[in-house]
Parts: structure tokens; C-alpha cells; sequence
């Protein structure tokens, strides 16, 4: 009886010190949730959500400080994403307009652009170049579109346009038949049950 | 005896013909290839105006290398691209002067718009001589040995894959000799209404071979295989008769079935070897090329001419006179079909490619590209309307690649994409054999190429998400490193402004405390002089020390001297403090050995010894105070040296609590007894502050 109870007692203190060991041996540094939230942001930094950037944003989210309906840019879908992620109430997103479908970019007019480098500063993602009293020009590459450059210029030469359509990145739209869209519902309803596994 | 069992089955159940062909699924499409077939190839007349799109191929856009206005000669190379990129440059199909360089349409499904050249032809028709540039020495000099070589010439030639892929064949070739074990000529052309590959062999069966042959003789390629449906006999016939005059090369007729001049249906059926997924033919030792694309070689490497035409099949149900022809490149689609006799008006749009692959052109005025290998103008047709899927199952069993199109549509219908993309989506060739055998006339292939579509730009949207993030992650690390240098920069100017007033202070301080000095008692100053030899021999040993600490501060150094001689002093002190126990202990031990040696007897001695017992004590007291003195005054530069006659007065009072500490505390604890003293200190100084302040205060009320 008393050996059982040394023994289990024992035990019990022995992998009680391994667990403590290995919480410290082997933490995990900052809360994983932060990286797995800032996969889904759309990384634009744009700043929308009131945090300098993607990133702050993201660990607000998994420190449960912060809305999950802030993400302009990436609109409804990276909210629900968020809201599954976090195990929250998805919030309607504040503001109502849907997010653009065209993704833009900056545009600086050289011709206007007094070379004041404010807009270098304000770029989130270093895709400006340009020196003071000279001339600047976007990298139409690697700009986001987060539109912060343009109301930090003096003289009004940036412009946020749409990116044109190349062979490159056309895509297939989405078939859409008529009778399909008709006998969705019913469809739907049938093709839940016996889903291909 | 298995295949004459299935020929007869094939009477009352006619798929069972699929057991005939080594590749799973296919389909048996109306052909309608006696159309275009049974008419002679017509001469087509040069059109008024060629429009060459500078992207024919796949890869980046050629960048046009004549300016509007400019006269251009036949063959004249007229646009290319950076060679970092891949591409193929285009060559001037007939000699004319370039009228605009605009966005047109393209003969694309996507209805795009993209950057052509215009050339308005002439009539003189000036050949350029030349074009790709070949030593003066004709004949074999030409013949390329090396695939370096071969490579060059199909690149300058800008020959693409003209079967309809329009990837560029100089990357196709690999660039060591012996990789290939088997070349494929490619003429199965398995697509219904197509007959121009098959007009090709009839008719310049010799040059076909020829470009197979050179390809195979600068990639030591040890084999040469022609496959053709069998539904093409002539064409069979005159590449058996020109395969007589080569060794190497075998003609293989093989079963008509859709899509059997798919690259890997075909390899499957004469090699009976299947190609990886997610690998090329070329890694496998096998490269594939269409007759069009061998032949176009043969012309750039044996004439010396870019390609600039292609033979193409104009037909269609809605055409009187469907034909085959050479045409150039540039020529739009609508001159052509004109020429066939359209029974009806062309009110509809025309096809590009075959009914099975080919899509609706978004305008007729579009022109033929490298790629363009046929036009059909087939009446629309009631188009069947699309009913819900019964899952029979009948496109998996036509799927030419062995997928699950059915699993397919559903996720692609869903945007469940991860898991089309684990059924392997990303093999399906796009074929459409899963939707003409749909009873429910889905159009399945619609779908995968949606899902295709969605999957790469949400590859891309991640790509450029990462190194946006990786890019703010680099600014935001330059900031704070920007901000550190900063910060250090504006601290090293406070320290040197900090030192200088402090040396300021400390200069001032000595002048004060010189009057000091001359106070002390003889006795004192006898200690003085003695401790001042000690001095000597430590600044020795304590150089180190001093360096340390007056390196920041050498240029005020060399200004001041005497200063320097001072801040030595102080650190002696400093030193001196902490040993000043043991050179006590040894100051009295040499006094006694002096005494013993001055004097004999023993009570003289004893006398003696007493006197210097006594004298050692008072001098060890004498320069405990002093070093006290000294460590308090240097604590009290330290510390950020107030005005003259403030440190003064506070030395005083220091050096008068010290006088008590010193004797209760041992010399170990003198760090800890000053720094309680300077807690003292500053607590009086409060205090007297505050009774100042009270007393000014009781004074305003009075």
C-alpha cells in the first residue's frame, strides 16, 4: 500500500519536474497566434487599422486587444478569417464599402513632384525612391497601394490608379449557366449531404 | 487476336476502340477534316497591312526595335526583349513601312488589348539579305554542331512551338549533347477541322525531316520517331518516302483518338512511358516538336529565314470553300476568311484552334500569330443547356491524364482550391474530353481553368505579401537602427560637454583649494612629502588606469598639462587609499629596523621602537584623512561639480563627518561610508534648503 502510493508519488514529482523543465526549455517565444493572424493580413501596412502596420496589428489580435473588423484592405473575408482564427464574434466590418477587387498602385507626377520626400518617409514598404529637391517615382512593383503617400504630398502629384490587365495576370472568370444558378439551392442542399469525402 | 476482338466489338459499342491505345480515356470527336483537306492549298495575296503582336509566345513582351515611319525590309528583325527574359523575337513578315505601333486586339479569349506593330506593306518587296546573320561561308558551316549553337539560330530565328503551346523553343533545347534519347515529331494533329500539319507532310515531308534531323545530329540524339493518326494516310505515305533518305527515323501511324497529339499521350503511346508530374518530357530524355516547328527550323537553319509564315486551316461549317494556306504572320483573320466564302455573313465570332481547345476570337480583325495553327468559322450553335451533374462518371473515364474531373468540378465550384490542387488539378491539359462526353453539358474545363486562374493569383497576391512585409520589416529595422546612432551620437556630445565643465570646475576647484594647503600643520606636511614618494611609484603601476580614464578627454589633456598632472594625482590617491593599510604596516616595520640599528641598548630601543609605533599611527591617521579628503573631493566631481565656493563649503563638512566615520569604520567599508556620508550630505543640504525656503517664507508673512 505504502510502496504504491511512494511509487505513484514519486512518479507524479517526476514528470512533474520534466513538464516544468520542458515549459521552460522549450517556450515558445511570443504568441504563435501573432504569426498565423499575420499570414492572413494583406500586408499592405497601410495603417487603416490604427497600428503602424500589419504585424502590430496581428499581435493586438492574438492579445485579444483589438477588434477583428479593423482590416480595410482585406476586407470581409480576412475578418471572418480572423474572427475563426481568434475564436471571436466576426464584427460587420465598419466601413460598408466593399474593398476594391482591382488592386492599385501610386503613381507620382514627375512633372509636378517638387523632390520634399515626404512620401518616402510615409511609404511603409520603402517603394519610393527619389532625394530631397530631386524628382521621385513609385516602384510600381513593390508598392501596396496603401494610400498613405498621397495625402502627405504638398503639391497633390500622387494618384492611386488601378493596375491594367496584362496576358500575364488575366485570369478565367467563374462559369455562370443559368440553369445552374436556378437549381443551386436545391443542389446545394443535395450535394451537402453525399459530398465527395 | 485482342485487337481484332475489340475492332469487332467496336461495331455495337464503338468506345470500346479506347482499349486500342496504350493512354487511359480519349474521346472519338466528328473530324470534319475533308473540309480543308480535299481543296488545294490556295495562294493567299498579301494583305494590305500586317499586325504583329508583340507577345506571340510565352513569356515577356518583345520591346519594338523600329520607330513609326520606318521603311522595313522583309525578314528585318523588328522587335525583342532583354535575353534575361524569355522570349522570342518577331521578324518583319514582308517589307512595307510601320504605320503605328498601338494597342490592338489580341487573338486572345480574354479580349485584351496588347502593344503591335503595324506594317503597311508595299509592293516592291525587298528582301533583307541575311536575316540571321550567318558567316559568309555557306554550307555546312552553318549546320549547328552543339546545342549552344542550334539554340542560338532557333533563337534568332524566333521560332516558338507552333502546335499551339508558343513556348519558345530555344529553351526547350537542353544545352548538353546526349541528354536526349528520342526526338518525337509530333504529327498527330488530333483536334477535328485541323488538317495543316497534315498538308505539311504531304507536301514538304523532306523539310520536316530534315529539321529533325538537325536537331538530332547537334544533340546526338540516337533516335527519330514520327507519330501520325491514321486517319492521315498521304501524309503517312510521303513521310515513309522522305524517311527512306535518313537512317534514323521511324514513321509510326497510330489510332485516331482525341487527344492523341497531347505531349504526353503521345509519348505514352509510342514509348509506352509515362512522364511525372510536376517534371518535363526533356527530363525524361525525350523531346517532342511539332512538324510546323521542325519545319520552320529546317527553313532557319538550311535558308536562313526567320519564320514569319505558317501553313493554317481556315474552315468551318459555315464555310463554301474552307482551305489550307501559307500565310504570314500579321495577316487578320477576317482577309482569310473572306477568302473562303463564307455562306453567311461573318455576324459571329470565329474560333481560333480547334473546336475542342480553340476559343472565340473577341474580334475577326485580329491577326494569325506564330501560334495560330487554324480558324474555324462555325455558325453558332444552339448551345445545350447545362444540367445539374448526375455523377455517371463518364468524364473520369474520358480524362486523358487519369484525374477525378468530376471531384474536380465540385471543389472548384465550392473555391475549396487546396483541394483541387491536391487532386492535381495542375496536370489537367485542359484538353475537354471531360466536357464533350458531359451529358449534362457542364462546362467542366471552364472550371479548372477558373480554379487554375485563382490558385496562380493567389500564389502571386502571396508572393507580393511576403516581401511587402519583408520590405516594412527592413524599414522598420533602418528606422530604429537610425534612431540608435542617433541617440548615441547626441549621448557622446552631452559626455564631451559634460567633461568639459567638469575639467572647467575641477581647474577652478584647484586654485581654491591651494590656500588650503598652506593651513596643514608641519607634521602633515612632513606626511606629505613622504606620501608624494609613494605617489611616484604608484602613478607607475597605475598608468593603465589614468590612460582609461583620460583617453575621452586627451585633446583637453594637451591643452592643459598641468591639468593632466592633477587627474594622475588623483587616481594615485585613489589607489593609494585602498593600500594605504598595508604601507602603513610597512612604513612602521622599516622605522623599526631603523631604530634598531641606530641604537644598542634595549631600553633606548624599546624607547625608539615606542616612538615610532607612535609615529607610524599618527602618520597613518594623518594620510587616512588626506586620502579621504582627496576620494571625496574626485566623488564630488563626479558628480557633476556645482559651483566653486558650493564645493568648497560641502568639502568642509565632508571632510569634518569623515574625520568621525573614519575612525569608527574600517578602510574596507570606505565606498560604502562615503556613499552613506554623500546621502548624509545631500539629506542636509535638503534640509537646510527647506529651512531656508520656511524661513524666507515666514519672512514674506511677517
Amino acid at each position: 500500500m505504502l510502496d504504491a502510493i511512494l511509487i505513484f508519488l514519486g512518479l507524479a514529482l517526476l514528470f512533474g519536474l520534466l513538464l516544468g523543465y520542458a515549459a521552460i526549455r522549450f517556450k515558445v517565444e511570443g504568441n504563435p497566434l501573432t504569426d498565423i493572424i499575420n499570414k492572413e493580413l494583406p500586408q499592405t501596412q497601410c495603417g487603416q487599422c490604427g497600428f503602424p502596420g500589419c504585424k502590430p496589428y496581428a499581435e493586438a489580435l492574438a492579445n485579444g486587444e483589438s477588434e477583428v473588423n479593423l482590416c480595410v484592405p482585406g476586407g470581409h473575408e480576412v475578418m471572418i478569417k480572423i474572427s475563426e482564427i481568434t475564436h471571436r464574434e466576426p464584427v460587420e466590418m465598419a466601413d460598408s464599402t466593399p474593398a476594391p477587387t482591382e488592386r492599385i498602385v501610386a503613381i507620382i507626377d514627375e512633372d509636378v513632384c517638387i523632390g520634399c520626400v515626404h512620401c518616402i518617409k510615409a511609404c511603409p514598404v520603402d517603394a519610393i525612391v527619389g532625394a530631397t529637391k530631386l524628382m521621385h517615382t513609385v516602384i510600381t512593383d513593390e508598392c501596396t497601394g496603401c494610400d498613405l503617400c498621397a495625402p502627405v504630398c504638398p503639391v497633390d502629384c500622387i494618384d492611386m490608379i488601378p493596375i491594367a490587365q496584362t496576358l500575364q495576370t488575366w485570369g478565367w472568370k467563374e462559369p455562370i449557366t443559368q440553369v445552374e444558378q436556378t437549381s443551386a439551392t436545391s443542389q446545394d442542399n443535395s450535394s451537402s449531404s453525399d459530398k465527395p469525402s | 487476336m485482342k485487337t481484332q476482338l475489340i475492332k469487332w466489338l467496336t461495331k455495337i459499342y464503338p468506345i470500346a476502340k479506347r482499349a486500342l491505345k496504350k493512354f487511359h480515356g480519349g474521346v472519338f470527336p466528328s473530324y470534319y477534316k475533308e473540309l480543308s483537306s480535299r481543296h488545294t492549298t490556295l495562294q493567299t495575296s498579301l494583305p494590305k497591312e500586317l499586325i504583329l503582336p508583340l507577345n506571340q509566345h510565352i513569356g515577356a513582351e518583345d520591346l519594338p526595335l523600329v520607330a513609326m515611319g520606318d521603311k522595313v525590309k522583309k525578314y528585318q528583325l523588328i522587335a525583342a526583349a532583354d535575353l534575361k527574359n524569355l522570349h522570342a523575337p518577331i521578324h518583319a513578315p514582308a517589307s512595307g513601312t510601320i504605320t503605328a505601333i498601338e494597342y490592338r486586339q489580341l487573338p486572345h479569349t480574354s479580349g485584351l488589348t496588347g502593344l503591335c506593330i503595324v506594317i503597311t506593306t508595299d509592293e516592291q518587296q525587298v528582301e533583307q539579305t541575311n536575316p540571321l546573320n550567318f558567316p559568309a561561308k555557306k554550307g555546312d558551316a552553318c549546320q549547328p554542331n552543339t546545342p549552344q549553337a542550334l539554340k542560338d539560330i532557333v533563337y534568332q530565328a524566333g521560332i516558338v512551338g507552333m502546335g499551339g503551346a508558343g513556348f519558345p523553343t530555344f529553351a526547350k533545347i537542353p544545352n548538353v549533347k546526349g541528354k536526349i534519347q528520342t526526338l518525337i515529331i509530333n504529327g498527330a494533329e488530333c483536334e477535328p477541322f485541323i488538317t495543316c500539319d497534315d498538308v505539311l507532310m504531304q507536301q514538304h515531308a523532306s523539310e520536316v525531316l530534315s529539321g529533325a534531323q538537325i536537331i538530332a545530329k547537334a544533340l546526338a540524339c540516337p533516335s527519330i520517331i514520327a507519330g501520325i493518326e491514321d486517319n492521315k494516310p498521304l501524309a503517312i505515305k510521303a513521310m515513309k518516302q522522305a524517311a527512306h533518305k535518313f537512317e534514323n527515323i521511324q514513321i509510326q501511324p497510330l489510332l485516331t483518338i482525341y487527344p492523341m497529339g497531347g505531349e504526353k499521350q503521345l509519348i505514352k503511346e509510342l514509348l509506352n512511358t509515362e512522364i511525372p508530374a510536376g517534371t518535363h518530357a526533356i527530363d525524361s530524355g525525350i523531346l517532342m516538336m511539332n512538324v510546323s516547328t521542325l519545319r520552320a527550323i529546317h527553313q532557319a537553319i538550311n535558308l536562313g529565314r526567320p519564320l514569319i509564315s505558317r501553313l493554317i486551316t481556315v474552315s468551318g461549317l459555315g464555310l463554301d470553300k474552307p482551305f489550307n494556306s501559307e500565310v504570314l504572320l500579321g495577316t487578320p483573320f477576317e482577309q482569310l476568311v473572306e477568302q473562303a466564302q463564307p455562306k453567311s455573313a461573318l455576324n459571329y465570332p470565329l474560333i481560333q484552334g480547334g473546336p475542342m481547345m480553340g476559343f472565340e476570337v473577341p474580334n475577326n480583325q485580329v491577326p494569325v500569330i506564330k501560334t495560330t495553327n487554324c480558324i474555324l468559322a462555325n455558325p453558332p450553335q444552339t448551345t445545350e443547356t447545362t444540367m445539374p451533374c448526375i455523377r455517371c462518371g463518364e468524364c473520369m473515364d474520358a480524362c486523358p491524364i487519369n484525374l477525378l474531373p468530376q471531384q474536380l468540378y465540385w471543389y472548384s465550384r465550392s473555391h475549396e482550391f487546396e483541394k483541387v490542387e491536391k487532386l492535381n488539378l495542375f496536370d489537367c491539359i485542359e484538353c475537354g474530353c471531360c466536357s464533350f462526353v458531359c451529358p449534362s453539358h457542364i462546362p467542366l474545363v471552364q472550371y479548372y481553368r477558373f480554379a487554375k486562374s485563382e490558385i496562380k493569383t493567389a500564389k502571386i497576391e502571396q508572393q507580393k505579401a511576403n516581401l511587402a512585409q519583408k520590405r516594412h520589416e527592413n524599414k522598420l529595422a533602418r528606422e530604429a537602427r537610425l534612431k540608435a546612432e542617433k541617440d548615441a551620437r547626441i549621448k557622446a556630445k552631452k559626455e564631451a560637454i559634460k567633461q568639459k565643465a567638469l575639467l572647467k570646475a575641477a581647474n577652478t576647484d584647484e586654485d581654491a583649494s591651494a590656500p588650503t594647503k598652506i593651513k596643514k600643520s608641519p607634521a602633515v606636511a612632513a606626511a606629505e612629502k613622504a606620501a608624494a614618494m609613494r605617489k611616484k611609484k604608484l602613478t607607475q603601476t597605475s598608468q593603465y588606469p589614468i590612460d582609461t580614464q583620460t583617453q575621452t578627454q586627451t585633446e583637453e589633456m594637451s591643452k592643459k598639462p598641468a591639468l593632466s598632472a592633477r587627474e594622475k594625482a588623483i587616481a594615485a590617491a585613489k589607489k593609494r587609499s585602498t593600500q594605504t593599510k598595508s604601507n602603513v604596516e610597512n612604513s612602521a616595520e622599516k622605522r623599526k629596523r631603523k631604530a634598531q640599528t641606530a641604537s644598542n641598548s634595549p631600553s633606548v630601543i624599546e624607547t625608539a621602537e615606542q616612538k615610532a609605533i607612535r609615529r607610524a599611527a599618527e602618520l597613518a591617521k594623518n594620510m587616512k584623512k588626506k586620502a579621504l579628503a582627496e576620494k571625496n573631493r574626485v566623488e564630488k566631481q563626479t558628480n557633476n561639480a556645482p559651483e566653486d565656493h558650493q564645493l568648497t563649503t560641502s568639502q568642509n563638512t565632508g571632510t569634518g563627518t569623515q574625520d568621525k566615520s573614519v575612525i569608527e569604520k574600517p578602510i574596507a567599508n570606505k565606498r560604502a561610508v562615503a556613499m552613506q556620508a554623500a546621502k548624509e550630505r545631500a539629506a542636509a543640504m535638503k534640509a537646510k534648503k527647506l529651512a531656508e525656503a520656511l524661513q524666507t517664507k515666514n519672512e514674506k508673512i511677517e
